[in-house]
C-alpha cells in the first residue's frame, strides 16, 4: 500500500510526462496484489537522493542564490540519462547544499547539492506498456517516456504476420489483434541500455499476457 | 515462461490432495496465472511425433544403457533390456536442432532404490565440457522451445517410480508419451499414480517437490544472469542490433557488425543473414501484392535545389513565386530557410508518385543530408505515405560517393532504381533507369558545366504531361505489366532486371547505326558509350557502309559519310538522338535531331 500511495502521488506530479508509464507501474501493483506476486511488482521509478557539483556563476550570488541554484540544477540534471541510475524524471528538493569553493581566476564557485530526485530506470524482465511510433518488417518500435524499446519480429507472436501498406501493421491471420502505429502494448523487457539521452530496449511479446492493449483503429 | 506453462498442470495433477501446509504448492504465484490460462490457450510448442526410424545420431550405446534421443522433431528409444537387479543407467541425449547444444545427461540407479536421483544427473556437452551437478540447470539453459522437453524429460523420470516401473524400457516409453502429448495430456502420470502403493506415492511426491523447488530456483532465477549468458551465447546468432543489444536475446554486444540501418531508427543494425530472411519474406509478400519495390533519387529526378545564396540576380523574382508550405501537394516551388535552400519540384511529380506508388514499394535514396532528404520527402510526401521510414540519405550508405542496395530491404530482382547519375550505382546497373537531369535552377546548369540560360531565367518549365517524368511512369508500368502479367515462369524467378533489358532492347530495333565523327580517332569504337547504349537499346552498330544500314549518327554534315548518308537518304542526326531516346525509352523522331554543317570544314 505504501508503494502505492507514492505511485499515486507520483501521478499527481508528473501526469503530464509518463502519465502512461506510471499508470502501468499503478496497475501492475494492483495486479500483484491479486495474485500475490510480490516479487515481480514494476519498480521503473526510484526517489533516490544523488550528489552534483554545480558550478554558479558569480552573478547569481545574492539573495536569490539558493534559487538560482536549484533552478539551473533542474535545468541541467531534469531529462537527463546516467547508466547508473536511469533517466531523471524531477527533482522532488534539497538535501543540503555544502559549501562553496570559489575557482581560481574565474570566480565561478562550485556547490556540492544533495538533491532528492525520481529517477525511471527500466530493468530486465519487467513488464511495460508503450505506445507503438514505428512498424515495419522488422519488427516495431515502441516509447515509454524516453524509452525507446525495439521488438523484433522474431519475438512477435508467429500467428500475427506484417502487413505492408499505408498502414503498415502486424496482424493476426482473423484480423482480431492488430499492432499498427499508436497503438498501446504491454511488452516484456528483455535488454536494456542506458545512454546519455536515451534509454534502448529489447522487449518481447511473445508470452502470456503481452500484446495489444489499445488499438487505435478500434477506438 | 514456456516452460512453466508446460509443467504447471501436471504439477497440480500430482499433487491434487496436498495439504495446504505444505510449502510451494504452487511453486510461484504466477504459475497458478498460467495454469488458468494454458487450459484456453494452446502449448506455446507442439512436439511433432517421432518418425518411424530414425538413426540415432550417437554412438550405439552401451549395454545396460537406455539412451534416449531428444531433438525437437523426434524422440527414439531403442529399447535396451535391462535388470531390475543390477544398476541401471539412463542416459538422455539432447541435440538441438541448430546443433549447437548437445549434451547428455546419465544417471545411475541404485538397484535397491530404484528412484533415479536426478541430483547426479551428469551433463556434458558434446563440443565442450558442460556439466552441472545439477542437470535443471543446464536444462533451464537451453531456450525456451528446449526449456518444455527438458523439463518433460525431468518429469518422467520422476514417475519412474520403483513399483511402477524398473526397466528403463518403461522410461524411454514415458519419455515417448511425455513428449508426444501436449502438456496438458497427463496420462503418465495418472497412470503412475494408479499402478503405485500410497507409500511409493509419497516419496514420489516429496521428489517432485524437491524438483520442484530447485528447478524453480532455476526458472525464476532468470536473473541469474551468468546462466543467461551461457545460454545465449549458445542459442542466440545475434541477427542484429538495437542499440548494441541483440534484437532477439537482448544481450549486450560488444563488436559491431552488420549493416546499419540508421535510416530507420537510429542504433539499428542487421546482420546478412538477417538482411535475406526478411528479403525473403517481404519478396513473397510484394509479390502478394502485385508491387516491385523503386528506389528514387531526389536531386535532378524528382526536383532540383539551390542554395539561396546561389540564385542569380535573373532568379530573384522566384522569391516571390514560392508556394506556401502549408500545403504542398498544390505548390512545385518552396523556400526552405531551414536548410537554406530554394526547390523545385519537377512538374508531374506529384502525379507521378500517386501512380508509381500503387504498383511500387518507394525507397527514397539520396547523396543529400539526411536533414535535407527528410525535409524533401516532406515536400513530396506530406502525409507520409509513400516514404515512411523509407529515406535513405548520404549518411546511410555503406560506401562513399556510392549508392548501393544492401542497405534497401529488397531482393535485387525485384528493384527498379531511378537516378540521373550512373556512376553511383556501379553495381546496380541493370537495375538502374537513367533520368535526364532537371535543371532548373542556373546554378544547377552551371554545376555541371551548361552555359545556358536554366528554365527558372527563361521562365519556363518541362512540359508536364510528356515530360521526363510522365515519359517514365510509362515504362515502369510497361516493366510491371510485364513481369506481372507477360512472363511466363515461377513469380519468385522473375527478374525485372531481364524485364528492362527486354524493354529497352526494344527502343532501337531494327535501327543499323553508323558513326561518324562521333568518337576520337584511335578510339575503340566499341567501347565507346554510345556504341554500348546503341546495342543496349536494340539497334546494331557498324562501322561498314551499306544498304542496311538505317541512320548515320555524326557531329557534323560536311563528312564523307554524311554526304554519303544524305545522298542514299538516310537518316542522318545529331548523337543526342540516342541520348534522347535512352532517356525516353522510345525512338525519337530524327528530324528534330539535325546535323549542321561546320563552317571549318
Amino acid at each position: 500500500m505504501g508503494l502505492m500511495l507514492r505511485s499515486n502521488a507520483l501521478n499527481l506530479l508528473f501526469e503530464d510526462r509518463f502519465c502512461l508509464t506510471l499508470v502501468v507501474l499503478a496497475r501492475s501493483q494492483i495486479e500483484s496484489r491479486n495474485s500475490h506476486q510480490v516479487k515481480r511488482a514494476a519498480s521503473m521509478f526510484f526517489h533516490i537522493v544523488l550528489e552534483r557539483n554545480m558550478q554558479l556563476h558569480p552573478r547569481h550570488f545574492g539573495r536569490n542564490l539558493r534559487e538560482n541554484l536549484v533552478s539551473k540544477l533542474m535545468k541541467d540534471v531534469e531529462g537527463t540519462c546516467s547508466g547508473r541510475h536511469g533517466f531523471v524524471v524531477a527533482i522532488t528538493g534539497i538535501e543540503n547544499i555544502g559549501k562553496g569553493l570559489i575557482r581560481d581566476g574565474t570566480g565561478f564557485v562550485t556547490f556540492p547539492v544533495k538533491y532528492q530526485c525520481v529517477v525511471f530506470r527500466p530493468f530486465k524482465g519487467e513488464i511495460l506498456e508503450a505506445v507503438v511510433t514505428m512498424v515495419n518488417k522488422m519488427g516495431f518500435f515502441a516509447e515509454a517516456g524516453p524509452v525507446q524499446i525495439f521488438v523484433s519480429n522474431h519475438l512477435i507472436p508467429d500467428d500475427m504476420e506484417f502487413q505492408s501498406g499505408d498502414v503498415p501493421n502486424y496482424t493476426t491471420s482473423d484480423g482480431s489483434v492488430k499492432i499498427q502505429k499508436d497503438s498501446e502494448v504491454r511488452l516484456k523487457i528483455i535488454g536494456t541500455r542506458v545512454d546519455a539521452t536515451e534509454i534502448f530496449c529489447i522487449g518481447t511479446i511473445k508470452d502470456d499476457f503481452l500484446g495489444v492493449i489499445n488499438d487505435p483503429s478500434a477506438a | 515462461m514456456n516452460g512453466k506453462n508446460s509443467l504447471s498442470p501436471s504439477v497440480s495433477r500430482i499433487q491434487p490432495d496436498d495439504p495446504p501446509s505444505l510449502p510451494r504448492e504452487f511453486p510461484h504465484p504466477q504459475s497458478r496465472r498460467f495454469h488458468s490460462s494454458s487450459a484456453a490457450r494452446p502449448p506455446p510448442c507442439t512436439v511433432h511425433p517421432p518418425p518411424a526410424a530414425p538413426p540415432p545420431p550417437f554412438a550405439p550405446p552401451h549395454p545396460g544403457e537406455s539412451t534416449v534421443y531428444l531433438s525437437p522433431l523426434r524422440c527414439v528409444s531403442p529399447s535396451a533390456t535391462n535388470d531390475s537387479r543390477k544398476p541401471i543407467i539412463s542416459s538422455v541425449f539432447i541435440s538441438t536442432t541448430n546443433g549447437l547444444f548437445d549434451a547428455c545427461a546419465t544417471t545411475r540407479r541404485n538397484p535397491t532404490d530404484s528412484r533415479p536421483d536426478l541430483r547426479s544427473f551428469e551433463f556434458s556437452a558434446a563440443d565442450s565440457s558442460i556439466s552441472a551437478s545439477n542437470p535443471l540447470r543446464l536444462l533451464a539453459a537451453s531456450s525456451s522451445s528446449q526449456l518444455i522437453r527438458s523439463i518433460r524429460i525431468k518429469m518422467s523420470l520422476a514417475t519412474n517410480s520403483p513399483a511402477h516401473s524398473s526397466s528403463s524400457d518403461d522410461f524411454a516409453a514415458f519419455l515417448d508419451v511425455a513428449l508426444d502429448s501436449h502438456s496438458s495430456d497427463s496420462s503418465p502420470y495418472e497412470k503412475a499414480e494408479h499402478d503405485n502403493n500410497a507409500e511409493s506415492e509419497r516419496i514420489k511426491r516429496r521428489k517432485v517437490e524437491k524438483l520442484e523447488n530447485s528447478e524453480e530456483d532455476i526458472l525464476y532465477g532468470a536473473e541469474e544472469k551468468s546462466l543467461e549468458v551461457l545460454s545465449k551465447q549458445q542459442l542466440c546468432s545475434h541477427p542484429g542490433s538495437f542499440g548494441n543489444m541483440c534484437i532477439i536475446c537482448g544481450q549486450r554486444l560488444d563488436e559491431e557488425s552488420g549493416v546499419t540501418f540508421g535510416y530507420i531508427h537510429r542504433g539499428l543494425r542487421l546482420n546478412n543473414d538477417e538482411i535475406n530472411r526478411l528479403r525473403n519474406i517481404d519478396m513473397k509478400n510484394l509479390l502478394q501484392h502485385k508491387k516491385l519495390i523503386l528506389v528514387l533519387d531526389l536531386d535532378h529526378t524528382l526536383l532540383n535545389s539551390t542554395q539561396l545564396g546561389h540564385l542569380t540576380p535573373e532568379e530573384e523574382y522566384l522569391r516571390s513565386q514560392t508556394d506556401s508550405l502549408e500545403d504542398v501537394t498544390k505548390g512545385s516551388l518552396f523556400l526552405l530557410n531551414s536548410v537554406h535552400t530554394m526547390t523545385k519540384l519537377r512538374p508531374f511529380v506529384h502525379t507521378f508518385l500517386k501512380e508509381a506508388s500503387q504498383l511500387f514499394e518507394m525507397y527514397i535514396y539520396t547523396m543529400g543530408e539526411r536533414a535535407y532528404a527528410f525535409e524533401m520527402a516532406k515536400l513530396l510526401d506530406p502525409k507520409r505515405e509513400y516514404f515512411s521510414a523509407k529515406v535513405i540519405s548520404r549518411d546511410d550508405g555503406t560506401q562513399k560517393h556510392q549508392k548501393g542496395l544492401d542497405v534497401v530491404l529488397g531482393q535485387e530482382s525485384a528493384v527498379l532504381i531511378l537516378d540521373d547519375t550512373e556512376n553511383a550505382w556501379t553495381k546496380h546497373k541493370e537495375n538502374l533507369i537513367l533520368m535526364e537531369r532537371y535543371h532548373f535552377f542556373a546554378s544547377s546548369c552551371h554545376q555541371f558545366g551548361f552555359n545556358c540560360k536554366s528554365l527558372s531565367e527563361l521562365k519556363s518549365d518541362e512540359s508536364e504531361t510528356d515530360g521526363a517524368l510522365a515519359t517514365i511512369l510509362k515504362v515502369l508500368k510497361q516493366v510491371h505489366s510485364i513481369f506481372f502479367n507477360e512472363l511466363s515462369d515461377d513469380l519468385v524467378d522473375r527478374d525485372v532486371r531481364q524485364v528492362l533489358k527486354t524493354v529497352r532492347s526494344k527502343v532501337l530495333e531494327g535501327c543499323k547505326v553508323v558513326f561518324s565523327r562521333v568518337f576520337p580517332t584511335k578510339f575503340q569504337a566499341d567501347n565507346h558509350h554510345l556504341w554500348k547504349m546503341v546495342e543496349q537499346l536494340g539497334g546494331t552498330c557498324s562501322t561498314e557502309l551499306d544498304r542496311s544500314v538505317t541512320h548515320m549518327v555524326s557531329t557534323d554534315a560536311g563528312t564523307e559519310k554524311s554526304r554519303w548518308a544524305l545522298k542514299e537518304e538516310k537518316f542522318l542526326v545529331h548523337p543526342r538522338w540516342i541520348e534522347a531516346s535512352n532517356y525516353f525509352w522510345k525512338r525519337q523522331a530524327e528530324e528534330n535531331f539535325p546535323v549542321e554543317q561546320t563552317k571549318k570544314q
